[in-house]
């Protein structure tokens, strides 16, 4: 078995070498049969990446532990799920599932591109191809997961902080983020060596990059969700170098989301647009090596392995390679019209370009940081929360603002009439949210309270362009306002389904916000039968309690929670002591409000039957942020639904073009 | 323009990170890495905790750290910890809240002991 493993490896690089090198020959020199053969060949690798990955699947359910792999990773008593889950647990196996979607997402987009973007793909093919051979060598050569051994008798376990539902689902999720940005930009190369300067490549990726950005993004939070819940500190984001480096790749996916709307609608930004969608996809690569070199330490903590110096110069000959490219086509990259009006819809997009990428280099510039002061000083220098935290109100409050401004600002130039008459209901409800916001006491955090005022901006303004639509469409069908309004979306899925994306930013910002400007934290020790207040809630020590469970001893502090003299019950925030794996895991109590979305949590620690030390943390709002993962989900679901109409005006478009481009 | 800003907010808002055999000058703010030797006295919620650390690699003698505040679950003898504070005599006095232990790598097997 681990040979048929090991051969299916060497068939994935070797379809993947020759789709490089065949494909680039039959490109060259236009040769219509070697093209379709190469196409093939990318083909044939994901065929042999995935009876690779059947192979090792296969190995891990059934505990082979002839294979170091599955003895690294599982035991005979880990469940089923978490063996499953145990195939991307570790390196070499993760490292399979990169590959296994990386040729399945090339094979999809050459199907699908036979039929719109024939003429993009005799570039685009090698250029799969040849990110495909760096991870099928990898694998291969570096770091592969068919290594075998005399069976013992039992495996090592999975790490049991990996034993949890969410990692079934967040690592793929970022996976399926991660290397979804390989299609767009692999088309952008192939549209650039093969000398087209028109939009075709965006288009035709457009569904991809949505996709990609809609898994990092679900992913992101997915992640952020266990880290509240199950981690348990009482945080949700902690600006770690592995959290980071998940973001960075999406906020350059988000500005470029943005910038090729300009491009589409009024072709400039060209140039920019390639360099984004190269740096997202170095960024993604950057992602991907800085949670295995084991450069940076961090609460995900890695080990030092082997294949960090291949993974930099991968991403090394990425950059240059794209660069020259981009350098090479320069004259074709001219834009045909200027920027107008730095009043405008375009100059809107171009702000939160410039913002979204800004913030982007403000972050990698703190991942780095480290790296570059320990290189030039011997000690590394590390940059906190603080310094991100300060960014994220610099260029995340303009950010939002612009949400506000542009899907209502005009194209080309805006009036300063045009602007008080459009402006006018967004601005009253913001000042007048301000005011009330005030009243209620918000004025205890500047920033908050400026948040909060942009956030009632931004929802004005995306609520009016609903309202206007509708009417407007209601004015010429005379149906409903219910089908008025469904007619509105379903004939505009990509604009209003943007729309519901940035409602769901909205979410996120007053979430994020609420529970960090307005929340507060006490920390006490109790006696049994003593109280503390925090916000208006009173917590009454009643003793502990310790329970056996399967695995593991629960010692559980049992806290009653009051507010406004109403019993809301008894809370058990406590600690679980896993004696197998000699570890203790933190259990914290977090009670949500459904009314107002705020939370209590509750840590204990020292919990002993005479008295417990409590850290409590009241953080308004905060559920908001999950509502968020939804509706963001729903939105992108809106902008991703096939859409007939829109590939009609596109199909006349582009289609005289791809007629001409196939005589 | 950009890069100044970074550059000079990094400068004034960075922590430096160092092994306990390095910390000997450093009178600024810095971040300790090491391991957990000797036996942890005292109660981190009480009058403080008290323990040697020493470098991770190496065999350079250890400083004497105390810390209050809240303290990892996996904190113990022989982890390898992170900790801000600041240099006071011979003494490391660690900021509360600041406790942070690299848990085993997501990319190797727990190993049990």
């Amino acid at each position: 078995m681990p040979e048929l493993g090991r051969a299916a490896l060497i068939v994935c690089l070797g379809a993947a070498l020759y789709a490089v090198a065949a494909g680039a020959y039959a490109a060259w020199t236009g040769r219509r049969r070697l093209q379709e053969s190469a196409q093939n060949a990318i083909l044939a690798a994901f065929l042999g990446a995935a009876v690779a990955s059947v192979v090792l699947l296969t190995a891990l359910l059934r505990k082979d532990f002839s294979f170091t792999y599955v003895w690294q990773h599982t035991s005979r008593e880990l469940p089923t799920a978490y063996t499953f889950s145990s195939f991307w647990g570790g390196q070499e196996g993760s490292l399979l599932l990169w590959l296994l979607i990386l040729t399945g997402f090339s094979s999809v987009a050459v199907l699908l591109g036979r039929r719109s973007a024939r003429s993009l793909l005799p570039w685009t093919v090698p250029i799969l191809g040849g990110v495909t051979v760096f991870f099928a060598f990898m694998l291969v050569v570096v770091s592969t997961p068919f290594a075998t051994q005399v069976a013992p008798g039992d495996g090592q376990g999975l790490n049991p902080s990996l034993q949890n539902p969410y990692m079934l689902v967040h690592p793929p999720m970022l996976y399926l983020g991660f290397v979804g940005l390989t299609i767009p930009f692999a088309f952008a190369m192939g549209a650039l060596a093969a000398r087209r300067s028109d939009e075709l490549w965006i288009v035709v990726t457009r569904r991809w990059t949505l996709v990609a950005w809609t898994f990092l993004g679900f992913g992101q939070l997915l992640g952020a969700h266990w880290a509240y819940v199950e981690v348990g500190w009482g945080g949700y984001f902690a600006w770690d170098p592995v959290e980071n480096a998940a973001l960075m790749p999406w906020l350059a996916a988000t500005a470029f989301l943005h910038s090729v709307m300009i491009q589409e609608k009024r072709g400039m930004l060209k140039i920019w647009n390639v360099l984004l969608v190269v740096g997202a996809f170095a960024l993604a690569l950057f992602g991907t090596f800085l949670t295995r070199s084991g450069i940076l330490s961090s609460i995900h903590s890695f080990t030092e392995s082997s294949i960090g110096p291949w993974f930099l110069g991968f991403i090394a000959v990425v950059v240059a390679g794209s660069t020259a490219l981009i350098v090479s086509r320069l004259p074709l990259l001219r834009a045909k019209t200027r920027l107008e009006s730095p009043v405008s819809r375009e100059a809107t997009f171009l702000y939160n370009n410039l913002l979204l990428v800004a913030f982007c280099l403000t972050i990698l510039w703190g991942v780095a940081y480290p790296i570059l002061t320990d290189a030039l000083r011997g000690e590394p220098v590390t940059v906190g929360p603080p310094y991100y935290n300060f960014f994220l109100k610099a260029f995340g409050l303009p950010l939002l603002v612009l949400m506000g401004i542009g899907p209502l600002i005009a194209w080309r130039r805006a009036s300063v009439r045009g602007l008080g008459r459009v402006f006018a209901w967004p601005l009253a409800i913001a000042v007048a949210t301000g005011l009330v916001l005030v009243v209620l006491g918000a004025g205890s955090s500047i920033p908050g309270l400026v948040g909060y005022t942009f956030c009632a901006f931004v929802l004005a303004s995306i609520g009016l362009e609903f309202a206007r639509g509708t009417r407007a469409r209601r004015a010429i069908s005379g149906d409903s306002w219910a089908s008025a309004f469904a007619q509105l979306v379903g004939r505009n899925r990509r604009r209003y389904g943007g729309y519901v994306v940035h409602a769901a930013i909205v979410l996120l910002a007053i979430g994020v916000i609420g529970s960090s400007a307005y929340d507060t934290t006490k920390e006490q020790r109790l006696r049994a039968g003593e109280s503390m207040a925090i916000g208006d809630y009173t917590l009454t020590y009643r003793g502990a309690t310790t329970e056996r469970a399967a695995n593991a001893t629960e010692l559980r502090a049992l806290v009653d929670v009051e507010r406004g003299g109403e019993s809301l019950g008894t809370m058990q925030p406590g600690k679980n002591s896993y004696p197998a794996e000699q570890q203790v895991s933190n259990e914290a109590a977090i009670r949500s409000d459904r009314l107002n979305g705020e939370d209590l949590f509750l840590i204990a620690e020292q919990i002993g039957p005479r008295s417990v030390f409590l850290k409590v943390l009241v953080k308004p709002l905060v559920n908001l942020i999950w509502i968020a993962g939804f509706v963001f989900l729903a939105g992108s679901l809106i902008a991703l639904w096939p859409d007939a109409r829109e590939q009609r005006r596109l199909a006349v478009r582009y289609g005289g073009r791809e007629a001409i481009a196939r005589a | 323009m950009l890069a100044i800003f970074l550059v000079y907010t990094a400068l004034a808002g960075g922590t430096p990170q160092v092994k306990p055999s390095q910390l000997k000058g450093h009178t600024r703010e810095v971040t300790l890495v090491g391991k957990v030797t000797g036996p942890v006295r005292g109660d981190a919620r009480g009058s403080g905790l008290r323990f040697q650390l020493r470098d991770v690699k190496g065999s350079a003698s250890g400083v004497l750290v105390t810390y209050k505040g809240s303290v990892p679950e996996m904190f113990r003898t022989g982890r390898d910890v992170s900790l801000r504070g600041r240099l006071r005599g011979a003494t490391f006095v660690g900021i509360p809240g600041t406790l942070v232990t690299k848990c085993p790598s997501k990319y190797t097997p727990a190993k049990k002991s």
